[in-house]
């Protein structure tokens, strides 16, 4: 019994990637669809876009790059739709300087798609990266065309008809940050702490547990945490607005929702694991003391 | 099709780190670190540098002269590779350093410090599970707040309290290392998905 614990102890690594590599494809191959629950942070965030009035503008600041994009893709997308669907005119911006860009202008190309009676420069633009961090975060509370003086295309500020009386955060009703790292940090500890502008973070799942003290000090209205608050958050539209029922019901495309059907199966793996090696560490442990006293 | 090829084939090659460190997985890691610092340069120049420095002295020269200051300035930080004039970087790094010690003194004061302190004295009415939040969230904030006043011994019930606050800060390793597995999951449930869906489904025509 020692020896095969000890063997089973000693297991080559490249099993256990093996196994939580299949316990992720699996899900993949064939959906499970299992249920997903709905918490408040979750629901904050969505009810802080249904609470805006029509017409509104809304700043989507793209800060993470391609490496997160499994999380941030998928908050991105139902955070546009929601957005679209409520006839909301969507600001896009991006501060996350490996990637943000492109990110950010695939899910508006994407989005854009989707709502053809939505026209470039009238009920959204992209105006692009910029460089700086906190600087240009400033600058936006007293002069946003000072930091923008183009879109992402090159067109004027000036000639964008959905900027026209665009000075600063005053003139938007919320921003949605979309975070890897510390940019979803300084929406909530500059902008929302200094100058009052209501603030969602939909952050990796590494970075969520931080913005909870944000949530719970009420610099941010809502907090969309990882994948599974993507697939809450996809759940939430799905429910109030049943026409994007077929975008996530696409076969080979991967929502948030399917996602978690992946997760919850490596997270069981996960788990398995951990009871396994701990019962093998106790049963060394006594075999070693068995042996020290005989 | 070729670029779905290109991504297969690298996400591949990253992942055959796994089995062992490989001369295609350091091929890899080499172009995803020099592609990376390339797509950066080439952002920065064309939609921070041009439209914000460039377009604005070409087209009209005088109402932002200004901006010269600025560029000059961002300038003087690359003169730390003329050994002559190395020094001169250090007046850009000054002013760099300055601004943004002063706008997160003023940020973590106001953004994190106040707000916080505030978050962690809810008030406690009546016997309700918000009430009794509150009052962990307090006596938490306390307990690691002892723990790491070091300026007396932890024993006795201060020693006590300190170690409640090593529980409390378990904790909350435990809820960062959970969600830690999470995002990294996600990440290979990203990769994995590609890799069926984005290129091996295409491959079999289905």
């Amino acid at each position: 019994m020692a020896d095969i614990v000890r063997k089973l102890a000693a297991i080559d690594p490249r099993i256990i990637y093996l196994v939580m590599g299949l316990a992720v494809l699996f899900p993949i191959l064939v959906p499970i669809g299992l249920r997903v629950t709905i918490t408040p942070p979750t629901q904050s965030a969505f009810d802080a876009i249904e609470k805006i009035a029509e017409g509104s503008r809304v700043l989507v600041s793209f800060d993470y790059g391609p490496s997160t994009s499994a999380e941030n893709d998928p908050m991105a997308a139902a955070i546009l739709r929601h957005c679209f669907a409520r006839n909301l005119k969507v600001v896009s911006i991006a501060l996350f300087p490996v990637g943000g860009d492109s990110v950010a202008r695939d899910q508006m190309l994407l989005a854009a798609k989707e709502f053809p009676d939505k026209k470039d420069t009238v009920d959204y633009v992209n105006l692009g990266y910029k460089d700086g961090g906190q600087a240009p975060m400033k600058l936006m509370a007293t002069d946003f065309k000072a930091v923008f003086p183009t879109d992402a295309a090159g067109r004027p500020y000036d000639s964008l008809p959905i900027m026209q009386d665009v000075k600063s955060y005053k003139d938007f009703a919320i921003a949605e940050t979309l975070a890897t790292g510390i940019i979803g940090e300084w929406w909530a500890n500059l902008v929302n702490a200094q100058f009052h502008l209501d603030v969602v973070i939909g952050a990796t799942a590494v970075s969520a547990p931080k913005y909870y003290a944000y949530l719970n000090s009420g610099n941010a209205v809502g907090l969309i945490g990882g994948l599974k608050g993507a697939s809450e958050y996809e759940k939430l539209l799905v429910e109030k607005y049943p026409q994007f029922e077929g975008a996530y019901k696409q076969a080979g495309v991967l929502t948030a929702t399917k996602g978690m059907d992946a997760q919850n199966i490596a997270h069981l793996a996960i788990v398995f694991f951990i009871l396994i090696g701990n019962v093998f560490y106790v049963l060394m442990k006594r075999s070693r003391r068995a042996g020290d006293a005989a | 099709m070729i670029q779905a090829w290109i991504a297969a084939f690298l996400t591949l090659a990253i992942m055959s780190f796994l089995y062992k460190d490989n001369p295609v997985f350091r091929f890899a890691e080499n172009l995803f670190a020099g592609v990376s610092l390339g797509y950066f340069v080439g952002i920065v120049l064309n939609q921070t540098l041009k439209p914000n420095l460039y377009t604005p002295l070409v087209t009209d020269f005088r109402g932002n002269w200004d901006l010269l200051i600025a560029g000059g300035i961002g300038i003087l930080l690359y003169f730390r590779y003329i050994p002559k004039v190395a020094w001169m970087s250090r007046f850009a790094l000054a002013i760099y350093i300055g601004y943004y010690v002063g706008v997160n003194m003023l940020q973590k004061l106001q953004g994190e410090v106040l707000p916080q302190m505030q978050s962690a004295l809810k008030p406690i009415n009546g016997f309700n599970a918000a009430s009794l939040n509150n009052l962990i969230v307090f006596i938490g904030v306390l307990a690691v707040l002892c723990y790491f006043f070091f300026s007396k011994k932890h024993e006795g019930a201060f020693g006590r309290f300190a170690t409640l606050g090593i529980w409390f800060l378990m904790v909350s390793f435990g809820a960062a290392f959970g969600y830690t597995v999470m995002g990294r999951v996600s990440l290979l449930i990203g990769r994995l998905n590609f890799l069926v869906n984005g290129w091996l489904m295409h491959l079999l025509g289905r």
